[in-house]
Formats: C-alpha cells, sequence, structure tokens
C-alpha cells in the first residue's frame, strides 16, 4: 500500500487519521529471565504489496511463521497464535515467540544479518531490558529502541487480548475444585466489567497491581520471591538447570517431608488462630534437622520449593486484595507456564483463607502482555 | 533490694509484708493418691487451689516456679529463683526442689543442648511477693525427652507444682509429660503469653541497658548504634514474633490484640535452607557464614534487569528483584560461595518479612514495630536490614524496635500466667 512510502519519514503523523507504521509489526518485553516476542503476521497481503516488498522483510516474515524453534533456544507457542485477527486496519496472525534474555546478544545478531535496520522499523519494546540494553541494539543492530513502561504495557496487553479472544478456550478462565485431582476443571470467565481488578504478574519477581480502569492503576506492592528464586533455588538444591526439569521434578515430589506443618509443632490444629494442622508453619522448617535432610528426595525439595514460593505469592496477595477491597485477582507470568501445580495452589489458597472471597483468575497469554501492549504501543500510541 | 516500682502484679499487698508467711510444700503432699493429675488439689492442706481465688486472698504458688515455651524449634524455659529464702523455708524446702535450684543456677549449660542466658538474667526481681532472680535457659525442642527424663530422675512432679506451658509443643507433648514424667501441663495459648510477656519485661527492666532499643544509621557501620527506646503509651503495636514460622499481631491494649497474618518463610526457612545449601548444622554457624558472604552474587537486582534504576516505581537499582535469581546461570552458581549463600538465604527471609510487615503496618495505620523471636537471637545483621527496611520503604515512617529478651515473652508470659491467673 503507498502508505508505507509516506511512513517511511517517520515525521509524527499521529493527527492523520488510522496511520499505519510500516512492517513488520513487533511488540517485544526483554524481562530479567525470558524475552517476549509479538509479532503480527498479515494475511491479507495484495500481490502488489508483495511485488513492492523488500528481500529482507520477506525473509524474516518466512523465517519467524515457518518455524516453531530458532536457534537453540529460540520457541513459538504455536498453541497461543491468534488468527484472522484485525489490527490498525489489517488481518493477519499474531504469533508469540520467546527466548532467554541470556541469548539476547544472539538475537542481536540475527537481527543485524538479516539487515533488520534498513527496514526503518519503531521497534517498541517493554521490560527493564529494554532500558539495560538499549545501547546494545544501537551498536550491534544499529536499532533504535522505543522504550515503554512493563507494567503500563502488560496492563494494556490484558485488557486487549481479553477483549479479542472470541473463539477458541476463554482466554480467562478459573479452576473449579482445585484441590480434587478427579474432580478439578479450568472453567472460562467472563471479563466485562473488570474494574476493579488485582493484577498479579509474577515473572523472575513480582509486582502487584490494582487496577481501576484502563488508564487508572497503581503498583501496590511486590516482592523479590518470584520466577527467579524457584528456578535458582531449584538449580541449587536439586542439580536441574531448566524450568521445566524443575517442574517436572516438583510434580514427584512431597513437600510436607521438607516444611514443618502446623500439626509438626501443635500435634494438630493450632485451633485458636484457625490454622489447620496441614498448613505450613515453617516452609523447609525440617530441613534443620540432620536425619531428615538425608531423607528427603530431590523431587521433595523442588515441590517444597515451589509450594513455599507459590504460598508466599498467595499470602501476600490475598493481603494485598484485602486492604485495596478489591475481589478478583488475575494471575498472569511465565512462572505459571505449564505450571498447572501453581496456578491450582493459587486458586485454592485464595478460595480458602478468604472464605471464598476471592476468586483466582487465569489468561491463556501468561507472559506475553506486556509485548503484547508494547505493539499496541506501536499501532496505537496512547 | 526492693522492686523497681512495679506494683500491678501483687494485687494483696499484704503478702510482701509477710515474706515467710507462704505456701509450703508441705510432707502430706507427697503421700496424696495419685489418681487425681490435677496438681492444684494436690497443694498443702492449709492453701487454697488457684482456680478458687477470686473470691479469697491470692496464694502464691509452691515453688519451683517455671514457665515454658515449647516451640518448632526451641524449648524457652524461664525459672525464678528466690533469694529471699529465710532459715525456716530453707529448712523445710524438701531436697529435689533445693537440687533443682542448685542445678539450674550453679550451671549455665545443661546436658550437650541447654544453655542458661546468663546476660538475659534479670536480678532483684519482686514477683508475687518474693524476690529473686529470673532466669532465661533454652534447649532444642528435639531434645524434649532428655528433659523430660531429667524431670523424673529429679522427681519433679512429687512438688506437685503446676507447670504453665505455652506454644505449640504444650499440646503436642501433654501426653509425654504426662507418662515420662508424671506432669501435668497447664497450656496455654502462645500468642496470648507472648503479649503479656512483653508488656511485663518491658515494665520491669530499669537497670543496664533498655529492654527495648532500635538502631539509628543502619546501613552504616561506622556509625550505625543501638539507642534506648522508651515503650510508654505502646499502643497499638505491630508485634511481629519470628520464631520457626511468624505471627503477626496488632495490640490495641494488654487485652486486645489480633493476629493480622503470618508467614510460613522463617527463622525454620533460614536455618533449613542454609543447611541445604552450605552444609552447615546449626544456627550460628549459618550466621557465621551469612556475616562473609555477598548476596547481591546470588540474588538479580533491579540494576542486572534495567541497567539502574526503575524510577517509575520508585525502584532503586540496588534492590533485589529477584532473590536467588542469578542462580538460574550455571556460571553464576558455580562462582557463588557458600557464604554468598548463606547471606542471601539471610537477605531473603528477612526482607520478605519486612515486607510483609509494612504491609501490616499501612493496612493496620500503626508506626510502631516490634520486633521478636529467635530469628533475631545474635542475629545484628537481620535486626539493621529490618530496621533499614522499615524506614526506607516507609519513607521514615515506620520505627522498627527490638527488645532484649527476644524470644523468652512467651514463656515469661507462662510464668506470670502461673502468678497471676488471667
Amino acid at each position: 500500500m503507498k502508505l508505507l512510502a509516506v511512513i517511511e519519514t517517520s515525521a509524527p503523523l499521529s493527527s492523520l487519521y488510522h496511520i499505519m507504521p510500516s512492517f513488520p509489526w513487533f511488540g517485544m518485553d526483554i524481562g530479567g529471565t525470558l524475552v517476549k516476542l509479538v509479532y503480527f503476521e498479515p494475511k491479507d497481503i495484495t500481490a502488489e504489496e508483495e511485488q513492492e516488498e523488500v528481500e529482507n522483510l520477506k525473509s524474516i516474515r518466512r523465517y519467524l511463521t515457518s518455524n516453531t524453534a530458532y536457534g537453540k533456544t529460540g520457541i513459538r507457542d504455536v498453541h497461543l497464535e491468534l488468527q484472522d485477527l484485525t489490527l490498525c486496519g489489517r488481518t493477519g496472525n499474531l504469533h508469540f515467540i520467546r527466548f532467554p534474555t541470556h541469548d539476547l546478544p544472539a538475537f542481536l545478531q540475527m537481527g543485524r544479518n538479516k539487515h533488520f535496520s534498513s527496514l526503518h522499523t519503531t521497534l517498541c519494546a517493554t521490560g527493564g531490558g529494554a532500558y539495560k540494553f538499549e545501547s546494545d541494539f544501537r551498536t550491534m543492530a544499529d536499532l533504535q529502541l522505543h522504550k515503554l513502561d512493563e507494567l503500563d504495557c502488560l496492563i494494556r496487553g490484558v485488557l486487549y487480548i481479553d477483549s479479542v479472544v472470541s473463539s477458541g478456550p476463554s482466554e480467562c478462565y478459573y479452576f473449579e475444585n482445585p484441590t480434587d485431582p478427579d474432580r478439578c476443571i479450568q472453567k472460562p470467565y467472563t471479563l466485562e466489567n473488570p474494574y476493579p481488578l488485582l493484577l498479579v504478574n509474577i515473572g523472575s519477581g513480582v509486582s502487584i497491581l490494582a487496577v481501576y480502569s484502563e488508564t487508572n492503576y497503581k503498583r501496590v506492592t511486590g516482592t523479590s520471591l518470584g520466577g527467579g528464586t524457584f528456578l535458582g533455588l531449584c538449580c541449587l538444591l536439586t542439580g536441574c538447570s531448566t524450568f521445566e526439569e524443575a517442574l517436572e521434578m516438583a510434580s514427584q515430589g512431597e513437600s510436607t517431608r521438607v516444611d514443618k506443618l502446623v500439626r509438626d509443632i501443635y500435634g494438630g490444629n493450632y485451633e485458636r488462630f484457625g490454622l489447620p494442622g496441614w498448613a505450613v508453619a515453617s516452609s523447609f522448617g525440617n530441613m534443620m534437622s540432620k536425619d531428615k535432610r538425608e531423607s528427603v528426595s530431590k523431587e521433595d525439595l523442588a515441590r517444597a520449593t515451589l509450594v513455599t514460593i507459590t504460598n508466599n505469592i498467595g499470602s501476600i496477595t490475598r493481603m494485598c486484595a484485602l486492604n485495596e477491597n478489591i475481589e478478583r485477582v488475575v494471575f498472569v507470568g511465565n512462572f505459571l507456564r505449564v505450571n498447572t501445580l501453581s496456578m491450582k495452589l493459587l486458586a485454592y489458597a485464595m478460595d480458602y483463607w478468604s472464605k471464598g472471597q476471592l476468586k483466582a483468575l487465569f489468561l491463556q497469554h501468561e507472559g506475553y502482555f506486556g509485548a503484547v501492549g508494547a505493539l499496541l504501543e506501536l499501532l496505537h500510541p496512547a
């Protein structure tokens, strides 16, 4: 389309109706552990447009859409792909790609090799890495980042994705009967009238936001005991090296061998303050005993680490929800990726300790909302 | 020496004038049939069971006077050693009572793991009309069987005293006390005892270092000092008890408090994780290692993610973004020391408690926070971290306070219940 030629001047064109930035359209979230990338693949390219398309743009599109793995560590989450999306007047598929932040140099090298900078697109990026690696993008790949706040992008991304997913599994869901393996099921949840909402983003660390409207939110608090803590401690305690390995071990372990429960101290419940005997009184509390250390397995340790981190987040979340007077809590972030154990724990904890007042909600696109928000900023500058 | 003006606990002043007139351990008690387990029923014939004391002149319970707090990791014992024993009393004193007193006061270590914290001893205290020294003793809950055996060997049960005990272990080991040492426990709630003990000790300590203190300039090693703090008009107060686990209480008056919340990431977590990560086996070893380590090698800081501060939300670059976050990298795992890991464990647990505490203080609208519990014993590192965190993140609104008798308040409260049943 002829509009592409107009955009190349990159002059502010917000006064014109419905201006599109030039392709490719990316949104990037460079986090403490993972880089999340969303890529919009246009499916309505006309023959004329295709002819005018520069080679490296075509090459990028083909590379991204015909692979599901990139290099040694890049992965495209195909099950999360959103098809036939209309964005900024174009129709296409939205792809969700991730790779470790540790491998950003390789990504930059690839950007350089594919002469990405000659496409003169704005690269909207959020997350701490947008700031930390800004100069690396410039020097290694001749790319100028448009830096965005990660929490602004997160909220924008959540609200957008929830509004557009209308076929396939509901974006938002919750767990019914979370502690009953036979009866526990995911059920869809409609996030209409979502405000006020407590949004808990569990990445390397955790941020908890109270969201009152699309544009009105505050960061209530955070905790440094997040996904990075789970993975770091697991690697140290069990010798594993990836998130998936850690989760696999945790699924096989028994945390009650590692933790000191209320019943280990009281011989039963601590009735006076409503603490049931099965509640954890002291996480890893049994590990001060040599005999017990020698009797637990790596799987038990991995499980205890997961339970400890998850319950701590749940506990802090509950306090925030109580104080902010908010009943719905949405948990996002890649700590929950393929981590049904933690999701069910959170679902149960929210319900149990609040006596049914709080509801734990989850979103299919988990850790990608920041990147989506960055993409939206590219297309519809706020 | 006259007691320091704390009359509140003694409701019957005339008791103090006649220190010799107190219930004895009558020889005929020992002949009492063992059928009834209630110690108060086997008191000497001229004394009244305590549960009817509201209608009669208050009677002192017979010696020895103990308060016990059986926690998840440690047993805390307070023992009142009377120093005003008259010649007559001494003569009538049964042998095993004398033996217990001598054993406890002439040793500072008991068996392999029992310790008397001499520096915490309170001298010339007046309790229930008697003057004496209050001793503070601790041993691992793991060694309770040995303690019970000793109680059996010393025929403690023949003294027919009520043993007031609090903490989870008072419930868990109640039957062991009965079967192994023939002792009936009077069980008390640990948080009731904690509060009672804190308020009492703070009111009686008037010589030597102030019971309550805070840190000035907590992060400046050259200028950081402990300063005394007066806990008059203490309410409302946030009391954070850091034992194996953590309880946070909002205290509005002596008798009005609530347990706001708790966390399972407490002293037991610190010790358990340290043992696993470093191979150490005691709390003191773990602290020693932590004092030598650098947690910033283990933790992922804000600056590691942002390259600097996260200005938008006021997070400085040196703040921890992800505890142990660097440990997902093999290279970093191989480059940190055990000391670094111990330090990171301490910092993680301490900061988590600080963060949760701060949220509670904010929500309960309370500005003063008192930290107690044996996680803080000889743990200046954590105390300073808490002091700094409270001050920094609240922009000076919150004050972190500490108490000399740290983990003993539950036991003190139990002793008080023995002497002055609530």
